[in-house]
């Protein structure tokens, strides 16, 4: 009888504890995962693969999950940097590009409405730092700054200061209110007056939050439209990455292909993004 | 004159706070109610979500959901039973069923992002086992069972004396009278008890955001490693953070409308049971 | 009854030793995960008010204030309300009435957790933006607005622990108060009242504990922001303004990117630690609160 307890757990058992490797597990940036979940279920229903995937951490999230085995795909919405590349050195980080999009510095209706438009480095920088509070010092209306920061991590926020301070090491230490989603950014600012925040370019509607131009050095103001982004005028455009651990293979192909397939790319730019063939 | 102003004054004031309080959960139903139940039909409760949330339905986050619940009602019966027992029939100092007391008490308030925190070193680390719906069914175990066992004591307090004397006349041994007597007696404890630990439960995030639950794609858990499921709180959470199509907040609106239905039909039919038990072990 | 140690008894013993040393594990593990958090800052963990990842500077007072403050003030509206409302529906309500109210407030304490925070980020973050108007607030996520929610959430607890305290002043003493020729609000306020002073404390104290730790909810509306620590300790601005609670911190992505790093890792922990000891002291006050009042009335 005992015997045969055994047995029957151990036959339980055995399925319960092997570790599943015919599903593929993806993780990363929030601004990726609209069109490659719309992709995984695609794929879900077209060919019956099992995809999982979520948004834990951002960039950051699917960089590390990716580096310690946890998935197979990371979505990066910002270059791999050497540091998390020395993180983990066993893994050979492969990027493959699927879109283009763009880091907007959005701002609430009162702000755009005040005359505000355009913004230099300079002026992102003095806001970061706190040397800069209130609109009025920039032409705007007399209101304080209600800075939102994106969350450490982010894409969105490494893709800013890496435009303004070259690196994200070398972004000083600031506190101001985080915000970490693309909707939750953008529900804060439309909902908060004088309200300033980093947020990927295709979430900018322009009714309820309006995409701020970048003023030049040499007085250009580019606007981080489709044509901007493309022939990289815009300062702040980003690449969309998929992420593998070496050349991808099996499924993992499978999804990489299909992103980069007509129908993927059309996903890409029902979202918002820049497709690769409109990139010069 | 002046004592009566005194009196309706009071009445009406505290009249207002009760009047508030209740206002509160009418205001709540009504406007989760209004928005929400324009997403429920059919296809809601059958269909997978589709295009990021915006379309389809909910139904591998009930599923999900209803995994992480039975799991730990599982794993926390037999921990709630024995400790019920342990207070009402083992432990005969008062000093000692005080501590059993005050560790329940203790565990109760424990918040649920520290038991997070634990199961994301321990099984998420330790056990290797990644994300998974045991983690997630044995933490949410945790939390649950102070509710449970407090229930179950508390029925038992009230277990009359005379059926335990007469059993224990008949030279029923006491493991017997405990199988035969207190717990087909108090089956109404551990029911009331598990529906309202489940409620407690079923909206929990804190505990499972790190180690069990995910945002799309997981379907039937078909092992323990690296098995995460979906669940209905966690799909609210990130699409309240993270939804690009406006279509996609009658969805939220609708989730939250069934999340509110689950857990107000386990209170509700917890509740006479509960009342009953709760004011004779108070006023008995 | 002999006691023999039967397999039921053993189990038992078993199932509840297991219980215990989910506890023990807990405290320990927390206390063993955040050792090189002390190594790296000493007791300046405790009162820096600096928490900078990046260049491993982690100092939690602005954490253990920004808790203290939003768990308070939420205490001290859902406080009044919910005793008050407990008054009323045991003190002035008939039977039927009393029982409504019961099942209502037994329902508004199943509404989970993120279905205040939808409402917190989609309703209240504007209403107490517009309402505080008057004082400029940079936006509507504040220490204010978490306290707001959490006071929704405790009256709940507060309340049923409220009337549970008050029903447990024996009817005797009201009907002799009575007879005395006290009004029934009388009686409250010179019997219920003082009879039950510490059963209601016990309840405020449970609510507070709530309050504690409650994650997410507050995180949706708190505003996340790290090194808040006013210049002013008793003013009212660093309600208006937005802050961060020790329970927002460990919901939030630091979680994720911590693991791997030990100080900062350890950090986590630490802060996890800290509102587990937090909660369990306010826990063991009510409860031996609690203990008193009712061996009190039983004897």
């Amino acid at each position: 009888m005992k015997v045969h307890l055994f047995a029957l757990l151990a036959l339980i058992g055995t399925p319960l504890l092997s570790v599943q490797a015919d599903t593929l597990k993806i993780n990363g940036s929030t601004t990726v995962n609209l069109p490659a979940a719309e992709a995984s279920e695609i794929l879900r229903s077209e060919k019956k693969m099992d995809i999982q995937i979520d948004t834990q951490g951002g960039s950051a999230g699917g960089i590390s999950m990716l580096g310690e085995g946890l998935v197979q795909i990371g979505m990066i919405s910002k270059h791999v940097s050497d540091e998390e590349r020395a993180k983990f050195p066993k893994v050979t980080f492969k990027e493959i590009q699927v879109g283009e999009d763009a880091v907007a510095l959005i701002v609430s209706a009162d702000v755009w409405e005040g005359g505000v438009k355009s913004i230099t480095k300079q002026q992102a920088a003095d806001i970061y730092e706190g040397k800069i509070k209130n609109w009025k010092q920039i032409g705007g209306p007399d209101k304080r700054i209600a800075f939102f920061n994106k969350e450490p991590g982010r894409g969105t926020w490494e893709v800013f200061v890496h435009w303004v301070y070259g690196s994200p090491k070398k972004a000083p230490q600031v506190s101001f209110p985080e915000v970490g989603g693309n909707e939750e950014t953008r529900n804060k600012v439309a909902s908060t007056k004088g309200a300033l925040s980093q947020l990927s370019s295709s979430w900018a509607d322009g009714k309820t939050v309006f995409a701020l131009s970048i003023k030049t050095e040499d007085g250009k103001e580019i606007s981080p439209a489709n044509e901007n982004i493309a022939n990289r005028s815009y300062p702040l455009s980003r690449p969309l990455f998929l992420l593998t651990n070496g050349e991808p293979t099996g499924d993992t192909k499978t999804f990489v292909d299909f992103m980069l397939s007509d129908r993927g790319q059309d996903l890409v730019k029902k979202h918002g993004y820049l497709k690769l063939s409109e990139l010069k | 004159m002046r004592r009566k102003l005194v009196h309706h004054l009071f009445r009406g004031i505290t009249a207002l706070c009760a009047l508030l309080a209740c206002g509160i959960l009418g205001w709540l139903v009504w406007a989760i109610a209004r928005r929400g139940l324009p997403a429920i039909s059919w296809n809601f409760f059958t269909e997978q979500i589709k295009l990021v949330g915006a379309s389809g339905g909910i139904f591998f986050n009930i599923i999900g959901t209803g995994i992480l619940l039975l799991t730990a009602l599982v794993a926390t019966l037999p921990v709630a039973v024995s400790l019920a027992l342990l207070h009402g029939v083992y432990l005969r100092d008062g000093k000692r069923k005080r501590a059993l007391e005050t560790m329940l008490y203790v565990l109760n308030g424990m918040p649920s992002i520290v038991c997070g925190i634990f199961g994301f070193i321990v099984f998420v680390n330790y056990f290797g086992w990644g994300k998974s719906w045991l983690s997630g069914g044995l933490l949410l175990a945790i939390i649950m069972l102070p509710t449970v066992t407090v229930a179950l004591m508390e029925r038992m307090a009230t277990l009359p004396s005379k059926y335990v004397e007469a059993a224990s006349g008949l030279g029923m041994r006491q493991s017997q009278i405990i199988w035969s007597v207190i717990l087909p007696q108090t089956l109404s404890g551990i029911i009331t008890g598990s529906l309202l630990g489940l409620a407690r439960i079923a909206g929990e995030i804190a505990p499972i955001m790190f180690t069990a639950t995910i945002f799309a794609g997981a379907s039937f858990p078909k092992g323990i490693k690296e098995s995460p499921v979906l669940s209905l709180p966690y799909h609210i959470f990130i699409l309240v953070q993270d939804s690009f199509d406006p279509g996609v907040a009658e969805k939220i609106w609708g989730t939250a409308l069934v999340m509110l239905g689950l857990v107000f039909t386990l209170s509700l039919i917890a509740l006479p049971a509960r009342l009953k038990i709760h004011e004779e072990a108070h006023h008995g | 009854m002999v006691s023999r140690w039967s397999f039921t008894k053993i189990s038992t013993f078993f199932f509840s030793l297991v219980a215990a040393g989910i506890m023990v594990a807990m405290l320990v593990l927390l206390i063993v995960q955040s050792i090189p958090v002390w190594k790296h800052e000493g007791w300046s963990f405790l009162t820096g008010t600096k928490w900078f990842m990046r260049t491993h500077e982690f100092g939690a007072a602005p954490m253990i204030l920004g808790t203290v403050l939003v768990s308070f003030t939420a205490l001290l509206l859902a406080g009044p309300v919910g005793i008050g409302a407990a008054v009323f529906a045991s003190e002035f309500l008939p039977a039927r009435l009393r029982l409504a109210v019961k099942i209502i407030i037994e329902l508004l304490a199943g509404v989970p957790a993120v279905v205040y925070g939808l409402l917190g980020v989609l309703f209240l973050r504007n209403w107490i933006y517009d309402l505080l108007t008057p004082f400029d607030p940079l936006s509507g996520d504040t220490l204010l607005t978490g306290a707001v929610l959490l006071a929704v959430m405790i009256l709940p607890t507060v309340m049923t622990l409220a009337d549970d305290a008050l029903r447990s002043v024996p009817a005797a003493q009201r009907t002799a108060a009575r007879g005395l020729g006290l009004n029934s609000t009388e009686v409250v306020l010179h019997v219920s009242l003082p009879q039950s002073a510490r059963g209601l404390l016990a309840a405020l104290l449970l609510g507070l504990g709530r309050a504690l730790g409650e994650a997410i909810a507050v995180f949706l509306v708190v505003g996340r922001q790290d090194n808040q620590w006013p210049e002013k300790l008793l003013s009212i601005n660093p309600l208006i303004e937005s802050g961060q609670t020790i329970t927002t911190k460990l919901a939030s992505s630091e979680t994720n990117i911590a693991y791997g790093d030990p100080i900062h890792w350890g950090a986590i922990c630490g802060l996890a630690l800290i509102l587990m000891l937090m909660v369990a002291g306010i826990t063991l006050a009510s409860a031996s609160l609690q203990f008193f009042s009712r061996s009190r009335h039983a004897s």
